[in-house]
């Protein structure tokens, strides 16, 4: 009866709500802010967070990235901003939607919520509307953004202006009952994007991350790189028996046998836990180190 | 087992994230006094006007009531020498007593104790109107008391001309834009606030543009904020100030532009901060009737 130890991969998807609580924390630091209405303009507001936070969250200790692109974008000075894409292609190699899974704040809000007990659907069926978060990305976040412009050049960030229930949430709901003045100024915008903050809400109590799934244009950029990041998800074929656990455990509707790294995976790590075998885990440096660790590895947890 | 024992800390902070949601809440009905306090005044200038009204109407009462011999007393009197400051009920017994012989005896009784009834009534007037003016003058030391930031002002104009807080004791109002060169709602606005500074340049009133952009005399971004105001076709002035003074510490904390204050004549700020741009219909109704506003109590002033 001698019991397992424990492998890393297996420890940090256990502490996953941990790490997400401590991302959230730290990329929202000013937390006295919320209670002045006020946002923090410092320094590091010129950063981006890697997560979905809104820049205007009296909390906030960063930029938003999408915010930020859309910013840029939309400027009549820039046409292009290379230091977002960067930092994009950066994030996406080193982690790829591990961030999703992660250190995205909206993210562990939807996590939250689905822990609310109640009847949960299946997403299974609905995955072609997985497509339409890059129809987001491009038109809202990129053509709009760029191509709708005033007469010197300026655009509107579309996807904060007409879409991101974030913003609502951390931005004009605290910004609003802390400022007088802001809350004055609330519309008719104002009102349509609470409607998608609570369908976002509901849904997400019914469903596992529909935002993240369907919507968010920042996931769809990471999830390009998910093949291709650092950080990835192996399998080991000589330990799998094809028990089909990690598909059945997979909220994002991966195949985790066929395609560890789906674009669609968020790293949040429930087949690694629900692998009988230890089968799966977490691999930082793919490819020629993968070799190694293989030949290791057995010996390794036989010494264990 | 072990998935619950982080359930529970997971469960916690969630009630604990709707608890500072709560206080967040609780922030806001804190503020509610104060709303109803500004409530509660302006109920109570509310009945002392009413009251006026009231004194007003008792006068009107009794004119009504003897309208024969009024009419005839106010056929007799002359306009020109009406001294609205003086005691209406001394001008009509002067008025009655020089014109004593053109009314009978009765007349005369009615007339006397008419007027006696309204002096009473023009004392409590004075009462009211004393108070109300005291209340008023009270307010007014209070917005002296709290230091404005653009009491000491002094900043430059695009072509280098130096301006100080004499800015703003030419006009009864000046109506202070705040914005920067990438803000597109602000740039959107420009041409209306130039409108808007044409409009109420008659009425003692101006509209200056400060860009937080241009502080301390940064030359591209005044160059940049140049060809941008002429592009939208704004003519009015806009100012350079210095990011450590008073008034580019205001304006570095607003976090939301466009904003538009209104400053008087003493360089005290006036009302709330207005976010959003005028052109919005809505928006330009609510700061036109601020403007009025503000216009009216400077020549009351006066």
């Amino acid at each position: 009866m001698d019991k397992k130890k424990k492998s890393l991969s297996q420890k940090t998807a256990r502490i996953r709500g941990w790490i997400q609580a401590a991302a959230t924390l730290l990329t929202n630091i000013h937390i006295p802010n919320l209670f002045k209405g006020k946002i923090y303009q410092g320094k590091a507001k010129t950063v981006c967070v890697p997560g979905l936070n809104c820049y205007s969250c009296p909390a906030a200790t960063g930029a938003c990235p999408i915010g930020a692109f859309q910013a840029v974008v939309g400027s009549s000075k820039f046409k292009f901003t290379y230091y977002i894409t960067g930092f994009f292609i950066l994030l996406g190699v080193l982690l790829g939607r591990f961030i999703c899974g992660f250190l995205c704040p909206f993210g562990w809000f939807q996590d939250l919520l689905h822990k609310i007990p109640g009847k949960k659907f299946s997403t299974a069926r609905l995955k072609p509307l997985r497509y339409l978060k890059y129809i987001i990305l491009v038109v809202f976040v990129i053509l709009l953004p760029m191509l709708m412009t005033n007469s010197i050049g300026m655009g509107d960030p579309f996807f904060c202006k007409y879409i991101c229930p974030q913003g609502v949430l951390e931005g004009a709901i605290p910004l609003s009952i802390g400022n007088p003045a802001i809350r004055s100024a609330l519309g008719k915008l104002f009102s349509f994007k609470c409607l998608i903050l609570i369908t976002v809400i509901v849904l997400s109590i019914l469903f596992y991350r529909p935002f993240c799934k369907w919507i968010c244009p920042l996931g769809a950029i990471y999830s390009l790189f998910n093949k291709v990041s650092l950080l990835s998800i192996r399998v080991d074929g000589s330990k799998c028996v094809g028990c089909n656990q990690c598909v059945k455990a997979c909220k994002m509707d991966v195949d985790v046998c066929k395609t560890p790294n789906h674009p669609e995976c968020i790293r949040c790590g429930a087949c690694i836990k629900a692998c009988p075998k230890d089968a799966i885990h977490y691999q930082f440096l793919g490819g020629a180190c993968q070799q190694k660790e293989d030949s290791r590895k057995p010996q390794s947890t036989d010494n264990n | 087992m072990k998935t619950k024992k982080t359930f529970i800390p997971i469960v916690t902070l969630c009630a604990a994230l709707f608890l500072t949601a709560c206080t967040g809440k609780g922030a806001a009905t804190t503020e509610k006094p104060q709303d109803s306090q500004t409530e509660a005044s302006t109920e109570a200038t509310g009945d002392s006007s009413t009251t006026l009204d009231d004194l007003y109407q008792q006068e009107n009462q009794i004119f009504a009531d003897h309208e024969d011999v009024w009419n005839k007393v106010f056929g007799m009197m002359n306009k020109s020498t009406a001294d609205p400051s003086g005691n209406y009920a001394d001008f009509l017994a002067s008025t009655v007593e020089s014109n004593k012989d053109a009314f009978t005896k009765d007349e005369l009784n009615t007339l006397t104790t008419d007027i006696e009834t309204i002096r009473k009534i023009e004392e409590q007037i004075a009462e009211i109107e004393k108070k109300d003016t005291t209340s008023e003058s009270a307010d007014a030391n209070d917005n002296s008391g709290s230091t404005s930031p653009f009491r000491n002002f002094s900043g430059q104009d695009y072509d280098g001309n130096t301006v100080d807080e004499s800015l703003f004791s030419g006009n009864a109002v000046t109506v202070i834009n705040f914005w920067f060169t990438g803000c597109k709602p602000c740039v959107a606005e420009l041409s209306k606030l130039n409108e808007l500074n044409d409009a109420i340049k008659s009425m003692g009133g101006e509209v200056i543009g400060i860009n937080t952009e241009t502080f301390d005399g940064n030359e591209t971004a005044i160059k940049e904020a140049a060809a941008v105001l002429e592009s939208q076709g704004a003519k009015y002035r806009n100012l350079s100030i210095d990011a450590s003074s008073d008034a580019g510490k205001y304006a570095s904390d607003i976090m939301a532009f466009p904003t538009t204050i209104l400053v008087d004549r003493n360089g005290n700020i006036v009302g709330d901060p207005m976010l959003g741009g005028i052109d919005n219909q809505d928006n330009y109704d609510t700061l036109m009737k601020q403007i009025q506003s503000v216009i009216d109590a400077d020549s009351a002033n006066k």
